[in-house]
């Protein structure tokens, strides 16, 4: 009786003994992929989008191509600091960013250059993005302001077009709304000029090796997904501007010229 | 009511609680893979058909991601936990599962309704993920679908085990 007490005393134990034993390979097998020789040099965990892509370097190639000339900016083109987003219209991230990009630019204003970049990604979910971004750039062909007041349309009404399959008219809806001629805004959407600034900004955001968005750079330097926030990105913005003109560091803020609408 | 009392002369192991056991097993594997994947930023091998890396470079991929698709204004507060990529939480409901499941193999039945509670919530997280997959990403990875069936095995485990009970089929297990 003694003894089967025992055997069954001891039997208890083996789940919780089997469970240990899991838990220790689970975690002895995660330090072995960790540590093995081949990523031993890799240590940088900030940005998982950037690390996991071998062909993607952390700074913007001296020979990547320029993009769309002149790019979509707002703020001073002249400013130590340039912040660069490479977005897609149905990314919902970039819809998550575009309220943090407008509260950056409405606090540095002239004291960053911000460019916007095209970068619709080829991919089955986002079949409107790349009409989307011509749509954008369409705007823009009748002024700087009417691309940002489409591309700030286009994001901000993002989940409601993307499920529309009238969405053609739901952008001439907003062609309307911003006072475009939607004539000619439609002449553009056909056009070569329009496609051709998309083309070549999605030509830059290749040639970087870009493979995801939204992807921003702070003077070249690429910015971690998880400082893709507004406090993120004001430490790296404060960093640069301290950086470039430490005399500067107490100039007020000044407002963006050329025209921020987007908020 | 009490649970019934393991018999120590003829001990029995539940076969149904024994599979979700080692298919818990594999998708902890799958998942600790994918999350020293995400550390040592690695790329993982994809087959034709997938974009893995599309997939585990997106947004998605990391609990940041998830809250700011959710809650766009709370991804500052998470601070450096937003990147704690979405595998080890993979790893750690696979972990608990096993647990749960081994628990209830030797005996312990109660474990049994925690570890429904538990995949039932594993299996619709799931589903959104291959959703996220489908229609946000537009791209695949082979080692989050594996994932997703692993869950999706435990979960009609344990639907069969609701009308057979978790100990219908026994495996015999001799103490002598």
């Amino acid at each position: 009786m003694n003894n089967t007490n025992n055997v069954a005393e001891k039997k208890s134990n083996t789940p919780i003994l089997i469970i240990g034993v899991v838990l220790v390979v689970a975690l002895l097998a995660g330090w072995y992929l960790l540590s093995s020789p081949k990523t031993a040099s890799n240590t940088n965990t900030a940005n998982k989008a950037n690390a996991a892509n071998t062909t993607k370097p952390n700074t913007i190639p001296a020979n990547a191509p320029q993009g769309a000339n002149p790019p979509n900016q707002q703020g001073s083109p002249t400013a130590l600091v340039t912040l660069e987003e490479f977005a897609d219209f149905q990314c919902p991230q970039c819809g998550a960013v575009h309220p943090i990009m407008n509260e950056i630019k409405s606090t540095y204003g002239s004291r960053i250059r911000f460019i916007f970049r095209n970068y619709p990604l080829a991919i089955p979910a986002h079949d409107k993005s790349y009409n989307a971004a011509v749509a954008a750039e369409a705007a823009g062909m009748q002024s700087p302001n009417k691309f940002w007041e489409m591309q700030n349309l286009l994001f901000t009404n993002q989940k409601a077009w993307t499920a529309d399959p009238n969405y053609r008219t739901t952008w001439k809806d907003y062609a309307q709304k911003i006072g475009l001629d939607v004539a000619k805004w439609e002449n553009d959407m056909a056009g070569i000029a329009a496609k051709s600034r998309v083309d070549e900004d999605m030509r830059r955001a290749k040639g970087m090796g870009i493979n995801s968005t939204p992807t921003l750079y702070i003077n070249g330097v690429d910015v971690p997904f998880q400082q893709m926030n507004v406090t993120g990105l004001k430490a790296l913005i404060d960093a640069e501007l301290a950086k470039a003109a430490p005399q500067n560091q107490t100039a007020p803020a000044a407002p963006a010229n050329t025209g921020n609408t987007n908020k | 009511m009490t649970e019934p009392e393991i018999t120590p002369a003829k001990r029995t192991i539940a076969k149904l609680p024994l599979a979700a056991a080692v298919v818990a097993l594999a998708g902890l594997a799958d998942a600790v893979y994918l999350t020293a994947h995400h550390y040592n930023a690695e790329p993982v091998p994809c087959g034709a058909a997938f974009d893995c890396e599309m997939v585990l470079t997106s947004p998605f991929a990391t609990l940041g991601g998830i809250i700011n698709w959710f809650s766009p204004g709370m991804m500052a507060a998470t601070g450096s936990v937003s990147d704690i990529p979405l595998a080890a939480f993979g790893a750690a409901a696979y972990f608990v599962a096993f647990a749960l499941a081994t628990l209830t193999a030797f005996g312990d039945r109660r474990m049994w309704k925690l570890f429904g509670a538990h995949v039932v919530l594993m299996a619709a997280f799931s589903g959104w993920l291959i959703y996220v997959q489908a229609a946000l990403i537009g791209a695949y990875c082979q080692f989050c679908l594996i994932s997703a069936a692993t869950t999706f095995t435990l979960l009609i485990i344990f639907i069969i085990s609701l009308f057979l009970g978790p100990g219908t089929t026994k495996i015999a297990e001799s103490l002598d």
